[in-house]
């Protein structure tokens, strides 16, 4: 049985037919074509498919595409809201904060999350958090130095 | 100069921003999605397969089954790591006639969705006869166990040895014999991203998108299996490889494009986590038993190593692990008379491949742990002991006994920083203080360690084991590149390998600037690896730590073949001398005239009036590099001498780790590195790769792995299970950079890939047994699960020397 799924996307409202069992990551990514949503385990341990639904961090492979009805969703695509880089991404960039970029999208979100809710983390906050996502290639070095570099810059910005 | 500074990456901007481009992100018109069917047995033969209920059901359009697999393709021929075969075994990409490992793949479907390609393939019908199963060495090794391949007749499918020295004199002369049996378990890389295929088949070509580090290796797969010419194999951005995407993912893509041949449309297939952690290859599980003889002050006058390789179910890559232990025999050592017999036991596990330091990280250990007990037996200092056998700064360019070139290097002011930059003298107060307050508080442990990394793969490398091998495998190494001066005064070029996160881009980038005098901004790669444009020679992959070698080097011999042929365009159109046209940012001057790069560009591409008499048009230039000191040696000796490996890394590792009394849980307090990779291009680059790989080792010494039942099922299917390290588990690591310049290399460059890799296992191992002396227990068996360190406390396993 197909539904339809009304939703906001990245600001911009789109109404999906979905079977019931179509997780949001696939809705996201083969139906609006929204790539830079990663799928790397589907059973919520990696975090590569972590978007925002209405603000909230949510790894989109355990959530399924009906229960987004209604929501607001933000993914890497939407995140800086049209200028070039959000200060989370250009901290990524500067920092040498991802090696082959699969994991990135979902450490980027992870950490904008992360800054939302405490804009001053120490470092063992930053790595009590981002336990949540996994790399393979970093040794999450150089990401946590960017997700400070980041929370300094937002910090500076406010 | 942009060569030894932090250039911006010039890919992180579309990866932050999901413009990544990976193969799962590729459709096309009417493209399938497919889907394996995979062995629930460990060991089975397939008696049938029926596949017709699975393709009626709604929106499949193809099943593929073992029959099939046979009628539609060749079997793969023996690679090189199959050349100890006793009986030529054909291997076929799907199961034929038997199950040899849990997830091996059985059958496949397409169908016009993902979802109903997964429903159809519950609807297939195997018929399986099961059979006993051997999932350690020591059960596949018993003469009753069931033959896994009928052929061999036993499961000890390979033996061999090599030897150089006189290691029987050496032992006659020993003041002391020390011996030790020491063992590391199966783990992996665990790309994030899984295997991935595309196909897309018309009459005139195939072509294959794959996220394979080894193109050359689906090329051939692809030509051999489906007797098809026309194949092009194309490369987008890769979400990680480590070894992990060279040898079994050729398999699926074989897979696919029967598929698509089958269905006459193309054909996705996009591997899930729990099936890559089955079936996507495993490292392999060594047994060493090592016999060191040894001076009254620690000199080592020779070694014996017995090595066995569990290397799971198929024989494809059947001493992938033995032979790879020749690019690091003798780790930082001056050892002269080695013997090292490998054994490979065939058992009903997951087919072992290549991942970070493949047989590297093993030989390090044994060296590492070997040096541990020595310094134990002789009572004395464990750095002394490593000292009195590092190779002196006054020896280099080094030859190893088994024909290693080390270019460069200076291991003992490794181990000097690394113990200043560690305070290893308050570390030993600290760990004093704590043991005299008794039963309180964790137990501290420093280990220091010391290896080598090698780069730059010698194709050859097998034949010293297996000179009777009458395919020759290739030798030394070919890679090219490409680079345009475009129209519009931009550059472009395309290298011979793919990138798997590398920060190829980025690198090549700096060289190209330098060499050629164009502005970094306006560089870009031209395309990602597409075999039919990108120059590719035999050593096309992300793999062997090549690209510092081969594509570093191709670069920057099509740079300066450019800017050569920008010099004489330039050095006509401002009428100057050749020796007085300058280049810079972009800009080609001589005296007060100058010209942009686009001013250039145009009247090459555009102008043939204006060009030099004779002046070929265009500004392109390609370039295939081959390492000028690949010889001697580069093809083996009566002797078995061989150049295995052409750079070599090295560092000095020093872990702090804290023992939990009560929980047996390690913590690593600090963990510190000094490394010599050579003349950085980009350090920051280069950090991630220590980064990356020392945080890979870490984790293994500690516990990520496999896990499998006495019936070959895995237990550990999903990351967590298999206890891959987080934010948490991962220490804040601390490098030094001590480059030493390679004097054979382009730039002096040595690899930084998997370096940090190496040697880790052995670190954490030492300070672990350093934290546990007050229990007089020794370190023998990897990973360190706090199971296993409690127990080694409690005195239930393995505890006494």
């Amino acid at each position: 049985m197909k539904h339809t799924v009304d939703l906001t996307v990245n600001g911009e409202a789109c109404s999906e037919t979905v079977e019931a069992r179509t997780l949001l990551v696939h809705l996201l990514r083969d139906q609006l074509g929204l790539t830079g949503t990663h799928v790397g385990c589907v059973v919520g341990e990696c975090g590569a498919c972590s978007v925002l639904v209405d603000g909230k961090l949510v790894k989109s492979c355990l959530m399924l595409a009906v229960q987004a009805d209604g929501r607001d969703v933000t993914t890497i695509e939407g995140l800086s809201g049209g200028a070039a880089l959000h200060p989370v991404q250009e901290a990524f960039v500067q920092r040498f904060a991802l090696q082959c970029g699969f994991c990135t999208p979902g450490f980027v979100m992870a950490a904008h999350a992360l800054l939302c809710a405490n804009p001053d983390p120490t470092e063992a906050e930053i790595r009590q958090v981002l336990s949540s996502n996994l790399c393979m290639c970093t040794g999450y070095v150089q990401i946590v130095e960017a997700v400070k570099e980041a929370a300094a810059r937002l910090r500076s910005c406010t | 100069m942009h060569i030894g500074r932090s250039l911006r990456s010039k890919e992180a901007p579309r990866h932050v921003s999901g413009r990544g481009r990976f193969v799962d992100d590729l459709v096309l018109p009417r493209m399938l999605h497919a889907c394996i069917l995979r062995s629930p047995y460990a060991h089975a033969r397939i008696l049938g397969v029926q596949g017709q209920a699975a393709a009626a059901l709604p929106g499949v359009k193809g099943v593929l089954t073992p029959d099939e697999v046979r009628e539609l393709s060749k079997p793969f021929k023996p690679g090189r790591y199959a050349s100890g075969l006793r009986v030529p075994i054909p291997e076929y990409s799907g199961a034929v006639g038997k199950v040899r490992y849990v997830g091996e793949p059985v059958a496949m479907v397409a169908a016009d969705t993902r979802a109903r390609a997964e429903d159809a393939i519950g609807a297939i019908d195997v018929d399986y006869e099961v059979l006993p199963a051997s999932s350690t060495i020591a059960a596949a090794s018993e003469p009753t166990a069931a033959s896994i391949y009928e052929e061999l007749g036993s499961n000890v499918a390979w033996e061999g040895h090599v030897s150089y020295g006189d290691v029987d004199g050496a032992f006659k002369r020993a003041h002391s014999i020390v011996r030790e049996r020491l063992t590391i378990h199966r783990y992996s890389s665990t790309p994030l991203e899984p295997f991935a295929c595309v196909v897309h088949r018309t009459p005139e070509l195939l072509t294959i998108w794959c996220n394979s580090q080894s193109p050359d290796v689906i090329y051939e797969a692809i030509t051999e299996a489906l007797g098809i010419d026309a194949v092009r194999v194309i490369v987008p951005d890769v979400g990680g490889g480590f070894g992990q995407k060279i040898h079994l993912i050729r398999k699926y893509a074989v897979m696919t494009a029967l598929m698509a041949v089958k269905t006459g449309r193309p054909v996705k297939w996009i591997e899930d986590r729990s099936e890559h952690m089955m079936a996507g290859g495993h490292s392999c599980e060594q047994e060493f038993n090592v016999e060191a003889a040894v001076a009254r002050d620690g000199e080592v006058l020779g070694i014996k190593i017995q090595d066995t390789d569990d290397v799971g179910g198929s024989i494809s890559t059947l001493t992938i692990h033995f032979t790879n232990k020749l690019n690091n025999l003798f780790n930082t050592y001056k050892v002269q008379h080695l013997r090292l017999e490998g054994r490979s036991v065939l058992t009903n596990k997951c087919p072992v491949v290549p991942n970070r330091g493949i047989g590297k990280p093993g030989m390090c250990f044994v060296w590492e742990r070997i040096m541990d007990r020595i310094a134990q037996e002789l009572s004395l200092d464990p750095i002394a002991v490593r000292r009195r056998n590092l190779i002196e700064v006054s020896d280099f360019p080094y030859t190893t006994p088994n024909g290693n070139i080390y270019g460069s290097g200076d291991y003992h002011a490794l181990l000097d920083k690394v113990l200043k930059n560690v305070d290893y003298g308050d570390v030993r107060r600290r760990q004093a203080e704590s043991r005299q307050k008794g039963v309180v508080g964790p137990l501290i442990g420093i280990g220091v360690v010391i290896g080598v990394e090698p780069g730059g793969r010698n194709a050859a490398r097998d034949m010293a084991i297996f000179p009777q091998s009458k395919q020759m495998p290739g030798a030394g190494g070919v890679e090219g590149a490409t680079i345009k001066l475009e129209k519009n005064g931009s550059v472009v070029f395309t290298l011979g390998s793919p990138s798997c996160g590398q920060s190829h881009e980025t690198t090549a980038c700096q060289i190209i600037a330098d060499v050629l005098g164009a502005g970094p901004e306006r560089i870009a790669l031209a395309s990602t690896f597409d075999s039919a444009r990108s120059p590719w020679g035999v050593s096309a992959s992300n793999s062997g730590n090549n690209f510092h070698l081969y594509d570093v080097g191709a670069v920057h011999g099509a740079a300066t073949r450019l800017r050569e042929k920008v010099i004489v365009l330039a050095a006509h159109l401002l009428q100057a001398d050749k020796s007085a046209v300058q280049i810079e940012n972009g800009v080609v001057s001589a005296g007060d005239r100058s010209m942009s790069f686009a001013e250039l560009g145009k009247i090459a591409y555009g102008n043939q009036a204006m060009l030099p008499k004779g002046f070929e048009g265009g500004l392109e230039a390609t370039y295939y590099h081959s390492h000028p000191h690949a010889d001697p040696l580069m093809l083996p000796d009566m002797q078995g001498r061989v150049r295995a490996q052409y750079t070599f890394s090295s560092a000095a590792h020093a872990a702090v780790v804290e023992v939990d009394r009560e929980t047996g849980r390690v913590r690593v307090v600090r963990y510190v590195i000094v490394s010599d990779n050579g003349t950085l291009i980009n350090p920051s680059v280069v950090d991630g790769q220590i980064y990356g790989s020392a945080a890979h080792g870490i984790s293994v010494a500690l516990g990520e792995g496999f896990v499998y039942g006495q019936d070959g099922q895995l237990q550990t299917l999903t990351l967590l299970d298999y206890g891959k390290s987080t934010t948490l588990e991962t220490p804040h690591i601390e490098i030094e950079h001590f480059p030493v310049p390679d004097p054979f290399t382009t730039l002096g460059q040595k690899a930084a890939g998997e370096g940090a890799a190496i040697p880790s296992p052995a670190a954490i191992a030492s300070a672990v047994e350093d934290a546990l002396r007050p229990f007089g227990v020794t370190v023998r068996d990897l990973p360190l699960t706090p199971e296993r360190v409690w127990r080694m406390m409690h005195g239930s396993e393995r505890v006494r020397a």
